[in-house]
């Protein structure tokens, strides 16, 4: 009876402690396809979403004044250096800023790949955004394939994986 | 065998209460403090936010001085909500309660400041956008890894007490908890001397 309460309770407790914490990417089980944008970046240029069909890309909301967001943001610059060369594409939406916030912020956290502003942030309410940073890994077409909802360490060889797996899906 | 069941459940209640946690920091360098609650890998970290620092966030933002000060004195706390549980996760915080005494009041959520400020001219709309994306989502869904930082309104006065009744969804299944003691933060804080 003794023996059998404690590895009752051994278990019990064992239960308590098992729910590891991890990060990673959600599946979205059901696809579903992205409203297309049309969103100019701090340089200019105009880039219609629905444009980039036949691409997988990476698609972060963020803000300069959300900390996770910044945090994130160096991880992100590494893992585009690795995936431009092999046709992935990253865009960053920045929510309800101008270039001027975006410039200060890139003079002390410069990244290359593209920054689009949202400045009335319909883009990311279409795209049902709830917390910055979310992000997207949007597959050849135009359909959520996975999200996160708060930052990651966007080169860590898991998420690389995922990501580059489904540039490899016919 | 009673008995058994008995103790049984007094161990599984017992391993319940291993899993929830509050704990409460003053911190060293601000003297503000944080109270953090912990269930099953899942965490709310609530920070006291001085309505100073709530002002001079809002008018940076292009809030005028009237506004501003309505916002700093609504009790602002910075919050962390995450999940690194096992389990999907929901929240509604339309669904959550600011007790105080008998009397129960509800949070001042995105859409509250929207109805508040969306017919005044003299805020600009960059300012109105920027406030609702600081503020923690009213409703959410967090998979095992996922979080947000965003600020939490509680629509009383500087330095007021109350408990939070907060309800979230684990795996489809309701859990209901209380943080006990909150402090809404003083205009001034002593900073403790190191």
């Amino acid at each position: 009876m003794k023996k059998t309460l404690l590895i009752l309770f051994l278990w019990l407790l064992f239960l308590g402690q098992a729910y590891a914490s991890g990060k990673g990417l959600t599946l979205l089980k059901d696809r579903p396809a992205v409203p297309d944008f049309n969103l100019k970046d701090v340089d200019g240029n105009n880039y219609r979403f629905s444009d980039l069909k036949g691409k997988v890309v990476i698609v972060n909301f963020w803000a300069t004044w959300c900390p996770p967001c910044r945090a994130e943001m160096p991880s992100m610059q590494r893992a585009w250096e690795q995936l431009r060369e092999e046709g992935i594409l990253m865009l960053a939406i920045d929510v309800g800023e101008d270039e001027d916030a975006i410039f200060e912020f890139t003079a002390s956290y410069p990244v290359e790949f593209p920054i689009l502003l949202d400045t009335e942030s319909s883009v990311s309410e279409s795209w049902e955004v709830k917390g910055l940073p979310t992000t997207f890994v949007i597959d050849q077409w135009g359909r959520k394939v996975y999200r996160a909802v708060g930052g990651r360490e966007w080169d860590a060889p898991e998420l690389l994986k995922k990501v580059r797996e489904l540039k490899q899906v016919p | 065998m009673r008995y058994r069941i008995g103790l049984l459940s007094f161990l599984f209640l017992l391993n319940l209460s291993l899993m929830a946690e509050i704990t409460v920091e003053t911190g060293k360098n601000t003297g503000l403090r944080t109270w953090k609650w912990v269930h099953e890998g899942i965490s709310l970290q609530l920070v006291q936010r001085l309505p100073d620092q709530t002002r001079a966030y809002v008018m940076a933002k292009g809030f005028p001085r009237d506004a501003a000060d309505e916002l700093a004195t609504s009790c602002f706390f910075g919050s962390m909500f995450r999940n690194d549980g096992s389990k999907p996760m929901d929240f509604d915080l339309r669904e959550w309660e600011v007790v105080q005494g008998t009397g129960t009041g509800k949070m001042k959520i995105r859409e509250s400041w929207k109805q508040r400020f969306g017919s005044r001219k003299d805020i600009p709309k960059s300012a109105r956008i920027g406030l609702n994306w600081s503020l923690m989502p009213t409703v959410q869904h967090f998979e095992p890894g996922d979080y947000n930082w965003g600020m939490t309104v509680y629509g009383l006065s500087p330095g007021e007490k109350f408990d939070l009744r907060l309800k979230i969804v684990v795996a489809g299944k309701p859990l209901q908890a209380v943080i006990p003691g909150l402090q809404c933060a003083p205009e001034t804080v002593e900073k403790p001397v190191s």
